[in-house]
């Protein structure tokens, strides 16, 4: 049986009065879409996964999580990453310290991307990375930065778009080896990154909806892709806003290429291309 | 009468059909289409301009929470999933594939079918899959107008049996027919 916007209603103000989880404001749609995929993995009905969740502290964690995960690839969208590499990046040649937040990192391949981008541009030394997800699993997965070969042997293609070639000219290749970065086990079907990488990040657990910045500096850039896209436009407007007060002069703010910044936040940034610079006001 | 909504989708061997439908629509067209197609995950650029050349009609890859404006053509942008929210516009998301496809026509279909029912006409083409029959059926179920190409004009003809065999199909049609079919609409 279908799920009504009634059921789905009463699933959130459930999920809000037994924890500290609060999905009022997310997109209504990709919401209904996780919670009817969670039924049926559980076979339940959703009178079912109601009372289960009220009565199973670690059931409902794992619901949340199942809620929460999202999909993401290295250099997911190369032309994003071009812009950073040659339009962004260049901003912060000069300056001592770079602080970067990844908002949402999921299983971290942003993270990777980035730092592997960074190190090539041999800005990796003075970048201190902070990477945050409301989902503790998959910000494990990020942690160890091990993934499966083969889901990820696509995206090989955006590692050499993005580091070996160089869009703005075409006789321009650096052979640049995988094995700097992560080595590929195809009888584990494995990719895992390099120690030195993995060293390099501070990972905190960090709810959107609910807190501001939980470090007590602000940032030269803020990643948050594909984040927003299952939150509503109110959400949505309210953690511009948030993003506007934490980020430097001269930040950026990166979405993901099929999201914008719509209504009154708008004017608080520079739309360059495919990212947001920071508008002093 | 209250506005209209057409949907497509197509997989492999429909981007011929989809093209002859571009370029046949008026420049007036004003009912919104909403298209669905597989294409390579990696081709990200070059499938707006390549349907393009023959469109008199805008094509779009809408951006998340966008208005749906009529006289637009919507393509679900690559590796992304199209979802259609009350209140008329556009959701996007990235969660997992669904049967290998994202974005996925089933997804986009039942979307579409539980926020315009029986304003919409789910038109399904060529494709080597199943993609799209159990959309097709909530197109029907929610009172819409269900078309799929006649698998005989198809180049791979697996998505149109598959959705004639999941519901009832209002119309069997060539490209053609389809086309002025889309006319008459207006």
């Amino acid at each position: 049986m279908p799920l009504t916007q009634e059921d789905i209603l009463l699933f959130i103000s459930v999920l809000k009065s037994i924890s500290n989880y609060d999905f009022t404001e997310y997109s209504i749609k990709s919401f209904t879409r996780r919670i009817e995929k969670i039924l049926i993995d559980n076979k339940l009905d959703i009178e079912a996964l109601i009372n289960k969740v009220k009565k199973d502290p670690v059931f409902l964690e794992q619901i949340v999580k199942d809620i929460t995960v999202n999909t993401t690839e290295l250099f997911r969208d190369p032309k994003t990453w071009h812009v950073i590499k040659y339009r962004v990046m260049p901003k912060f040649e000069d300056k001592p310290f770079i602080n970067i937040w990844h908002c949402g990192c999921s299983t971290g391949q942003e993270v990777y991307s980035m730092m592997i981008l960074l190190n090539e541009l041999g800005m990796l030394e003075r970048s201190k990375i902070y990477a945050t997800d409301i989902n503790t699993d998959v910000m494990d997965v990020a942690k160890a930065g091990r993934y499966v070969y083969r889901f990820n042997i696509d995206y090989l293609e955006n590692f050499d778009q993005v580091i070996r070639q160089n869009p703005f000219n075409f006789e321009e290749y650096k052979d640049v080896p995988y094995e700097r970065y992560f080595q590929i086990d195809k009888v584990k079907d494995t990719i895992s990154m390099n120690p030195f990488l993995l060293n390099r990040v501070i990972y905190k657990k960090h709810d959107l909806v609910k807190q501001s910045n939980i470090f007590d500096f602000k940032f030269d850039i803020i990643f948050c892709r594909n984040v927003l896209i299952y939150f509503n436009y109110e959400l949505q407007n309210k953690i511009f806003g948030m993003f506007h007060e934490n980020l430097n002069n001269l930040g950026y703010l990166v979405l993901g290429i099929h999201e914008s910044i719509l209504g009154q936040q708008a004017q608080k940034y520079n739309k360059k291309g495919l990212v947001y610079s920071k508008k002093i006001i | 009468m209250r506005s209209k909504y057409i949907i497509i989708g197509g997989s492999a061997g429909s981007f011929q059909a989809i093209t002859k439908i571009l370029s046949e629509l008026p420049k007036n067209y004003n009912i919104p289409i909403f298209l669905c197609l597989h294409r390579l995950k990696h081709v990200r650029t070059g499938f707006v301009e390549a349907l393009s050349i023959k469109s008199k009609l805008p094509i779009i890859e809408p951006k998340d929470k966008e208005m749906i404006k009529n006289g637009r053509i919507y393509l679900a942008p690559a590796n992304y999933h199209m979802y259609f929210e009350l209140g008329n516009y556009f959701s996007l998301s990235t969660e997992e594939s669904v049967n290998h496809s994202r974005p996925s026509i089933d997804l986009s279909f039942l979307s579409a079918a539980q926020v315009f029912k029986n304003n919409l006409i789910g038109i399904i083409l060529s494709g080597a899959n199943r993609d799209g029959a159990l959309g097709m059926k909530e197109v029907k179920d929610y009172g819409g107008i269900t078309i799929a190409q006649d698998p005989e004009e198809c180049q791979v003809k697996t998505m149109t049996t598959a959705a004639i065999k999941a519901t009832t199909i209002d119309h069997v049609f060539i490209v053609d027919e389809i086309i002025n079919y889309m006319k008459n609409l207006q």
